[in-house]
């Protein structure tokens, strides 16, 4: 019980928050309003549902072809802005949540990427992941801000990475 | 379907046709996987997607002009990275309380910062997955080499706004 309730925490909390807003809305706004919004979230669904499938199959196929130990050997730390710019690429195209992007960090530093390629491939998933930008924020924010905001933050990872392999903290890659 | 879907389609068909030419096993992993993630993540849309909706009925009009409009420059970035940096969940949570943030009048470049912020600092994600998995060297680490990525989009971002028409609000 406790077990499922943990990986459902975030479900569980935005229900609650949903529940409470929805009274709040009911109460303060009207029935009115309540209807709106919710018809709203229904045609928001209808029109993200299309994209999260194909983003999902997208990412499914991909986890088929690619190889991260082979990825991993040109993200040493000697393989200078080029490891970090391959970090950043795979980061990019990696699909999924943490659940799916974090063992394939375990792996590619057992593979040998270090922390500066990690750091990298870490905030290239999260900031420009591809799959994030097609099913969401195109089809949400509009396709405009959507590839202005990612031109802007593409080389973002590559400099934290370099920064990362300055940095005086003493890290060992967990092997 | 809008033009960036059709594009998403074609390049998850591309992929899956790939997968089927190394073979049949591994494409049909990918539509069994496919299927999986679809159903694990609809409970979460059925209820991120009204919550979303509500909290925009009731945040009131002005209230995020002030905070993180347009004009609220640098102080605005900042408290979005902040309220960003803390915001839990996935994007199909963010990204529509995003739309509902640019409803109440909260500028292009303070939305830039929240999603940074909320890529990069992601307090959820440290305590879930980064730190048990990478340890807490590794989380200050990287925080130390990334912090000031989310003002620094928003400042480029404001600095681009005048050459390009974006509205958030109304996509």
């Amino acid at each position: 019980m406790l077990n499922a309730l943990r990986r459902h925490a975030s479900l569980v909390v935005i229900f609650l928050i949903a529940v409470t807003a929805g009274l709040a809305t009911l109460q303060l706004r009207g029935a009115e309003a309540f209807m709106t919004a919710l018809w709203h979230a229904w045609d928001l669904f209808l029109f993200i549902v299309p994209s999260l499938v194909a983003g999902l199959l997208l990412a499914a196929a991909l986890r088929q072809l690619l190889s991260p130990d082979a990825l991993a050997r040109l993200m040493g730390a000697e393989s200078g802005i080029f490891g970090l710019f391959i970090a950043t690429l795979v980061g990019t195209l990696s699909p999924g949540g943490p659940m799916a992007a974090f063992p394939l960090v375990l792996v590619l530093a057992g593979a040998g990427a270090d922390r500066g390629a990690l750091v990298a491939f870490i905030l290239a998933w999260s900031l420009n992941g591809f799959q994030k930008l097609l099913v969401y924020e195109a089809p949400l924010l509009g396709l405009d801000f959507a590839l202005l905001r990612t031109l802007i933050t593409f080389p973002m990872p590559m400099i934290a990475g370099w920064i990362a392999r300055r940095i005086p903290i003493a890290w060992e890659s967990p092997k | 379907m809008s033009g960036p879907q059709i594009i998403l389609w074609v390049i998850a068909l591309v992929v899956l046709a790939l997968c089927a030419r190394r073979g049949i096993p591994q494409a049909r992993r990918a539509v069994a996987e496919t299927n999986r993630g679809f159903w694990r993540i609809l409970p979460m849309f059925c209820v991120a997607l009204p919550m979303a909706a509500f909290l925009s009925e009731l945040v009131p009009a002005d209230i995020a002009t002030e905070w993180l409009g347009d004009d609220s420059g640098l102080s605005g970035i900042m408290i979005a990275s902040l309220a960003g940096g803390i915001m839990p969940g996935g994007p199909f949570v963010t990204f529509p309380l995003v739309i509902t943030f640019s409803k109440a009048g909260a500028g292009v470049a303070q939305m830039t910062a929240l999603l940074t912020a909320w890529s990069v600092y992601a307090l959820h994600r440290i305590l879930t997955w980064e730190y048990p998995v990478l340890g807490w060297r590794f989380v200050a680490m990287r925080l130390a080499s990334s912090f000031f990525l989310p003002v620094l989009a928003g400042l480029i971002m404001q600095a681009l706004l005048p050459f390009f028409a974006i509205n958030l609000a109304s996509p």
